[in-house]
């Protein structure tokens, strides 16, 4: 990994289109502003990994009888 | 015709009935086509078949059955990667869970979006701190 030292008000260009610029230091946490293009995805990485874990954990620990069950359960719930 | 051997056994499929995911789920951006599973019972749950990987399926419902105010709008970058404008019909899924206990939850930090009319979906992540990645399913008010 690259580590580059920055102070407030300085910033880093990767590539032709991303620019990052440190915005504050403040008790502990920095403030970051990011110039992307409008198609780039931007997350935060604890949020990210959250939501992959979950999309994993959401295709383990079904099986065909949990469903039947569950929609039966449902059914009653969605009806208009 | 394709096929594809899944835990629903042997599952035949035209390449029209994909639902084309262009950047993947989040995380798993290699998961880019699913097919719709009819479901044995009647209800508002039902199976998205990875055809990348045989054995990932998830379960996805409407959370507006459950969630009557939870109302997504796709930005600009999410249309263009549903291939729609913005009058163009888009309705939010949520990939459900489920607990130890048996209890269903959905993921309404993670919804997907999904155009009809081009029949592409797009995992987005919602910054709302109302909604979890397992939201349990309100209560049923008595009576």
């Amino acid at each position: 990994m690259l580590v580059l030292t920055r102070k407030p008000g300085e910033g880093i260009i990767i590539g032709d289109t991303v620019t990052i610029r440190i915005i504050e230091v403040k008790s502990g946490s920095i403030r970051i502003g990011i110039d992307a293009p409008g198609d780039t995805r931007i997350y935060r990485q604890e949020v990210y990994d959250r939501i992959r874990q979950e999309n994993i954990e959401a295709a383990a620990g079904w099986d065909m009888t949990d469903l039947d069950a569950l929609s039966d359960q449902l059914a009653d719930r969605t009806k208009k | 015709m394709n096929t594809l051997q899944t835990r629903f056994g042997e599952v035949s499929y035209d390449a029209a009935q994909i639902l084309q995911f262009p950047e993947g789920l989040i995380g798993l951006d290699r998961l880019q086509r699913f097919l719709v599973m009819p479901n044995r019972k009647e209800g508002p749950l039902f199976w998205m078949q990875s055809v990348d990987d045989p054995d990932f399926a998830i379960v996805v419902t409407d959370p507006t059955h459950f969630f009557r105010d939870y109302l997504l709008a796709p930005d600009e970058r999410e249309r263009e990667k549903l291939g729609i404008d913005a009058d163009g019909a888009c309705h939010a899924l949520a990939i459900v869970s489920i607990s130890d206990s048996r209890e269903i939850t959905l993921n309404l930090s993670g919804p997907i979006l999904y155009a009809p009319a081009t029949n592409r979906g797009l995992q987005v992540i919602l910054d709302d701190p109302r909604y979890s990645t397992r939201t349990p399913l309100p209560t049923v008010p008595a009576g």
